[in-house]
């Protein structure tokens, strides 16, 4: 086989790999972005045993590995099917879980920075408790936290290799898979090192995509 | 109201933890799978055992699967697994067997019912070509420091063996601990050798040398499961009708299969 052909065979696997890793990317923000709203406002409640529990819960999903809930969520439940689509689903799970609580601090930090003195002014002017939080807090805490949420982000990126230990055929268990031997490729090393590519490219695109967030909220200057 | 959705998430995520364990009992694996229509085979990209060829999995193991499956009236389907984690995929009911050209190590012995046999390989140790000449036995190898795939039957021929190893996460990594010349060894089976290691490979500079044991394959299935009595009798019916030889013959193992 001709570096060519093999060329093509591998691009083919790393690509249907990398749909998959972009595919758990996306659900996990769509489900960690706003969950992580809730466990913040949750862990800010003034109603003692709710910060408790929350707390007590992101402390827990924070303080232990990633890989280790992606085991406990897939292999302790039969809820999930042997196949790819139950793969997929324990790890969305997992990693919605798991990033929802890394957020949540981020909000917390956003939120708590907002001066008191906005909420202040807009009780001044007759706002509700929902109209405060919603067109004053929120809004100004968004501006803040790009710069973490970017940073978070991207790492959400490469950890998405992890869910590999379910079995999820993400992007580095297509490298991974010419090295052992598949379609006829073996002991191959260079593919597995090529998806740092993708990775690359990536990050690379959203980098610049928050640096464009961020001009955009810049007229928010306090 | 924010009271209320924190209250909630709590919950919705306590019940998460423990949602849907149920047990099922493996003495009736048989029936539940008849009942499901389809047994899942875990397996690895393993060629010539399992591989995949237009998109469809073959190799021994894998036509074998699909004989079994006929011979239980149900449909195959194969699912691709971390090695590492066959017995925990086989507890919490993700396949049904781990069919992959297993040696039956005392480590597999341990964690599932196995079934009788049906090849025999054996493991190797692999060194770069230009040392080759002085490590042809197990006694010369003493000196070398091994990398071996961590739970694997070459991790046990090291131990055996008394080598100073470094147990990696699997076979290619420990390649390529050789190569790079962090080890000076490396122990795998000698059907993965074949396919892995000189001419046409990233390691062509790597070749085999010592035989370290005769080693067994078989079918792992659940603790106590009642497919594993199915499984030995459709492999003696057919071993018996020439089936198992005509596969092998199709996939080159014919030599390591048990006579």
């Amino acid at each position: 086989m001709t570096f060519a052909e093999q060329f093509t065979i591998v691009l083919q696997a790393l690509n249907e790999g990398f749909l998959q890793t972009l595919k758990l990317f996306i659900i996990t923000l769509l489900g960690a972005l706003p969950l992580g709203l809730v466990v913040s406002l949750g862990s800010m409640s003034r109603f003692k045993p709710i910060s408790a529990v929350v707390k007590t819960f992101v402390w827990v999903i924070r303080g232990t590995p990633l890989m280790l809930q992606l085991m406990i969520i897939y292999y302790g439940c039969s809820i999930w099917s042997g196949g790819e689509d139950g793969r997929f689903a324990a790890s969305a799970v997992a990693f919605i879980i798991n990033y929802s609580c890394y957020f949540s601090e981020i909000y917390r930090g956003g939120i708590q920075g907002v001066p008191v003195g906005q909420q202040e002014a807009g009780q001044v002017l007759g706002m509700s408790k929902k109209q405060i939080f919603f067109k004053v807090t929120l809004l100004q805490m968004i501006k803040r936290i790009v710069p973490p949420m970017s940073n978070e982000i991207i790492t959400l990126v490469k950890d998405t290799s992890l869910a590999r230990i379910i079995a999820l055929q993400e992007i580095i268990w297509a490298g991974f898979s010419f090295m052992k031997g598949s379609n006829g490729i073996a002991g191959q090393v260079w593919p597995l090192f090529f998806t740092g590519i993708y990775y690359l490219a990536f990050s690379g695109v959203l980098t610049i995509l928050f640096n464009k967030i961020e001009k955009k909220l810049s007229y928010f200057k306090v | 109201m924010k009271k209320v959705i924190a209250l909630l998430m709590a919950v919705i995520f306590m019940c998460l933890g423990f949602a849907g364990c149920g047990k099922k009992d493996p003495a009736k694996d048989v029936e539940n799978i008849k009942k499901a229509g389809k047994i899942v085979i875990g397996i690895t990209d393993f060629a010539p055992m399992d591989y995949k060829e237009n998109g469809e999995w073959v190799g021994f193991d894998a036509d074998m699967a699909k004989e079994f499956a006929e011979y239980l009236g149900v449909e195959v389907e194969f699912q691709e697994i971390t090695w590492e984690q066959k017995i925990n995929e086989i507890n919490g009911y993700k396949i049904d067997c781990v069919w992959n050209g297993m040696t039956l190590t005392d480590e597999v012995k341990e964690g599932m019912s196995c079934s009788v046999p049906y090849c025999i390989n054996s493991q190797v140790v692999v060194v770069n070509k230009d040392v080759a000449d002085k490590y042809q036995t197990a006694e010369a190898c003493k000196e070398l420091k091994f990398a071996v795939e961590a739970g694997s039957a070459g991790e046990e021929m090291a131990k055996e063996n008394g080598f100073e190893y470094t147990a990696v996460t699997d076979m290619a990594t420990a390649l390529m601990e050789v190569k790079s010349g962090k080890s000076d060894a490396a122990i795998i089976d000698s059907l993965m050798a074949g396919a892995m290691i000189g001419e046409g490979t990233s390691y062509e500079e790597l070749t085999y040398t010592a035989k370290l044991n005769n080693e067994e394959y078989g079918v792992g299935f659940r603790k106590g499961s009642n497919l594993v009595d199915e499984f030995n009798k459709f492999l003696e019916e057919k071993t018996k009708d020439g089936t198992v030889q005509n596969i092998a013959t199709k996939y080159g193992v014919q030599e390591a299969l048990v006579k």
